[in-house]
């Protein structure tokens, strides 16, 4: 008895999977499965029923592919019936006839006033129309000669479209059938309320399409979406409104971000500006060096040397305060908030979607609340960077934290160490790569934005970069643009030296 | 001298996953793995496991794969909480433990040494084996001192500044044992130590534990699935299937007397003679 049961147990389940008219389906996929190469067969009801025969059987995918072919059959059939295709053309033809005659008309009249010259030109020109309303009118004949073809291939198309649905059904069909005996959730078997469905959106889809293409002139519901305007007038006022009464209610809090960041980086400015430029330049040269080695300190040594010689010098500074500022600021928000979504897979669940949110927004959108609560210059310029750079910090942050092997965190649980003996010991040093990593994204991040922030009047490189756009500068922009590169460059550079020299 | 047992588990159940108390009720009432896994969605991890150990002792835990072996030696340093049970560590309740106390008795009492080996990448092999002491506070030159001491117990000595990865896997399991060595622990927990490793180096280290805890005396709790090795090194076995403890004896009795026809499909498995072999060097 048990060595037949395998055969038996599969061609019940195809019955099960079938349902209606099962015995067919047995026999087909006995054929279709039995075989290792293709095996041609005809399913009737596919190709009599076409896109509903496909929704019944739940095999939505080709219910689309064949309604969308099956409808371009049909605007092709129904034009070619009922459409009146030289239409256009004729009406052309009109136009062009009657302006001709108004020609004709001036050219009488000025000849009649004897200015045979004038009149010679007006006639000249009613002949030209003449001629083009006659070429218009040959046209449009030919057009509507096209009809009976575009019947024909109409027809054709349709016939093609329901024979392939005969032929692919029941190998598609199989196929489902073998997705299906793993994920039982699939639908099987024919449905009636699938078909009603389906029904519904071929009426939703064939006539008002067919309707669009077929007469000559057709209701304004069918071309335009009715758009509610006033709707939107109306959303904008309350988030202005929103805005509005979130800064009135928040003034203090708002205008001491604002205080805090013009501060930081008034303090960084005056830093990096106020002290002599020999002095700043040599510990830039000579931290790279001791960060990432003797290479990127001559790229750096470069680098300085092209932004002191071009003149770019003090707005490189200022460009420098701010990024600084808001990498830090990204860092001191980011890193807290990636080492819980590490450890918390519900936190980056919640997270998760705000960082797309933040990452997907075009840049400029933040500059709109910030302007709104900071006012414009440098304040909103940090806050818009430090939103757009923040994503991948937390991002990688959580990443590294979650690479940590969870047995090398239980040996130290084991062992004996608190939560925070964890954190420093073992997590955070093993995520450092990743972190690092996000760090150095953030900066640049933070420094592609600079452009953006001098839109609201952050000073520094960028805004000579949209000097230069706005007054069509484009040699000073340009090398504007070269210094913001530089900048990057060293950067990238020396965070990535810091990384690899440390674990060497 | 009454025998003072070090380990002592009660009635321990472990249920991962939802509806614990229901799924708990069920088990208790004597629905199986499958019942409870198809009735409550819940896996039962251990259910009712009670045994002691002596002091001096190498207790091993046989079973295979998934028959809860691991999860229960987690209990016994309370890397895992049970659902219901109690367990006693050297005269303590660890479910009554504090945070404090409970690091405490982690990082001075109990040993632990890891199948993977756990050994922390970015560390030294000296920092690794002096990690427990760091936890706990120790002075550099004490932490290095130790670290050197434990190193030259499992054979390293010369290897204090290299790193896990420049290590072979026998090496870095005798690295695993020193760490767990360092802070003079008198329970050491050990989560099949042996078998990642190929089979010449874990005979080699078998026989090495095996001397060392003769020298040492450390009550130790051992988990492998491998009947030779738990006979080879247990003085006593108990033999785990489905969450269950279905038989604890000495490796003599679980190869004369297999309490089931479970048991006796490990024991069959064994030669004959290279048995009364083991048990013969058995003291």
């Amino acid at each position: 008895m048990t060595t037949g049961r395998p055969i038996e147990d599969s061609s019940q389940s195809v019955a099960r999977f079938a349902g209606r008219n099962a015995g067919y389906y047995q026999r087909v996929f006995a054929r279709i499965h039995g075989a290792a190469s293709f095996q041609p067969s005809f399913n009737a009801a596919a190709a009599l029923f076409g896109p509903l025969w496909a929704a019944a059987r739940g095999l939505w995918g080709s219910f689309w592919a064949m309604a969308v072919a099956e409808l371009y059959a049909l605007v092709m059939l129904g034009r070619g019936l009922y459409g009146d295709l030289g239409a256009q053309a004729r009406l052309q033809a009109v136009k062009l006839e009657t302006a001709a005659d108004a020609r004709a008309a001036d050219a009488a009249s000025a000849l009649q006033v004897g200015d045979a010259a004038t009149a010679e030109t007006f006639s000249r020109i009613a002949a030209n129309l003449h001629t083009a309303a006659e070429q218009a009118l040959a046209q449009a004949q030919l057009a509507a000669a096209s009809a009976p073809r575009l019947v024909v291939t109409g027809l054709v198309l349709w016939l093609v479209v329901r024979l392939v649905a005969g032929f692919v059904a029941n190998p598609l069909y199989a196929r489902r059938y073998v997705a299906w005996r793993t994920r039982p959730t699939l639908g099987a078997g024919f449905d009636w309320g699938r078909l009603g469905l389906a029904l519904l959106l071929l009426l939703l889809l064939y006539p008002p399409t067919v309707y669009r293409f077929t007469a000559t002139t057709v209701p304004a519901v069918l071309v335009h979406v009715p758009a509610a305007g006033a709707l939107a007038g109306t959303l904008a006022g309350w988030i202005d409104a929103g805005f509005a009464g979130l800064y009135a209610n928040g003034a203090g809090f708002f205008d001491g971000m604002r205080d805090v960041i013009r501060f930081v980086v008034h303090a960084l400015e005056t830093v990096l500006v106020s002290t002599p430029w020999m002095v700043t330049m040599t510990v830039f040269v000579v931290g790279a060096w001791h960060a990432a080695g003797r290479r990127v300190a001559l790229l750096t040594g470069g680098a300085v040397a092209y932004i002191a010689i071009i003149g770019l010098w003090d707005l490189s500074m200022q460009t420098v305060a701010l990024v600084v500022t808001a990498a830090a600021g990204c860092i001191a928000l980011g890193l807290p908030l990636g080492i819980w979504c590490g450890r918390s897979p519900r936190a980056f669940r919640l997270v998760r979607p705000v960082l797309d949110l933040m990452q997907t927004m075009p840049a400029m959108v933040y500059l709109i609340p910030a302007i709104a609560f900071l006012g414009t210059g440098t304040p909103p310029g940090v806050m818009a960077t430090l939103c757009f750079g923040l994503p991948p910090m937390v991002r990688l942050t959580a990443l590294g934290i979650q690479q940590v092997p969870p047995g090398v965190c239980e040996a130290a649980r084991a062992y004996g160490a608190s939560d925070w003996q964890l954190l420093y010991g073992v997590e955070l040093p093993l995520a450092r790569p990743s972190i690092l990593a996000g760090v150095s994204q953030t900066l640049l991040m933070c420094l592609s934005m600079v452009v953006v922030a001098a839109l609201v009047g952050a000073q520094g490189l960028g805004s000579v970069v949209l000097e230069s756009l706005q007054y069509a500068a484009s040699g000073r922009g340009i090398l504007a643009g070269v210094a913001i590169l530089l900048c990057a460059v060293v950067i990238d550079r020396v965070v990535q030296g810091l990384f690899a020299g440390k674990n060497a | 001298m009454t025998e003072q047992p070090v380990i002592e588990l009660e009635g321990v159940w472990k249920i991962h996953g939802p509806n614990g108390a229901a799924a708990m009720a069920d088990a208790r009432a004597g629905a199986t793995k499958a019942d409870i896994l198809q009735r409550h969605g819940a896996v039962l991890g251990i259910a009712d496991a009670s045994f002691a150990v002596m002091r001096g002792e190498v207790f091993c835990i046989m079973g295979l794969s998934g028959s809860g072996k691991s999860t229960l030696l987690r209990h016994i340093n309370r890397l895992m909480e049970p659902t219901a049970g109690r367990i006693r560590v050297l005269g303590q309740e660890v479910l009554a433990l504090d945070s404090r106390s409970l690091r405490r008795l982690r990082a001075e009492r109990v040993g632990m040494v890891f199948q993977h080996m756990a050994l922390l990448p970015h560390r030294t092999v000296r920092d690794n084996v002096a990690y427990p002491l760091e936890v706990r506070g120790e002075a550099l030159s004490r932490r290095w001192a130790v670290s050197s001491e434990k190193l030259q117990l499992v054979g390293l000595s010369g290897y204090e500044e290299r790193f896990p990865h420049e290590l072979s896997g026998g090496m870095q399991q005798r690295v695993g044992l020193a760490r767990a060595l360092a802070s003079d622990p008198e329970v050491l927990l050990m989560d099949e130590p042996f078998s990642s490793l190929d089979p010449l180096i874990r005979r080699d280290l078998q026989d090495q534990f095996v001397a060392l805890s003769r020298q040492l005396g450390k009550t130790t709790l051992f988990v492998t699935h491998d009947m030779e090795e738990a006979i080879r090194i247990g003085s006593r076995v108990a033999i785990m299937k489905d969450g269950r403890v279905v038989q604890v004896g000495t490796p003599a009795e679980i190869v004369t007397q297999p309490v089931d026809d479970y048991v006796r499909s490990f024991v069959q498995g064994i030669a004959r003679d290279r048995l009364v072999a083991e048990l013969e060097r058995t003291p």
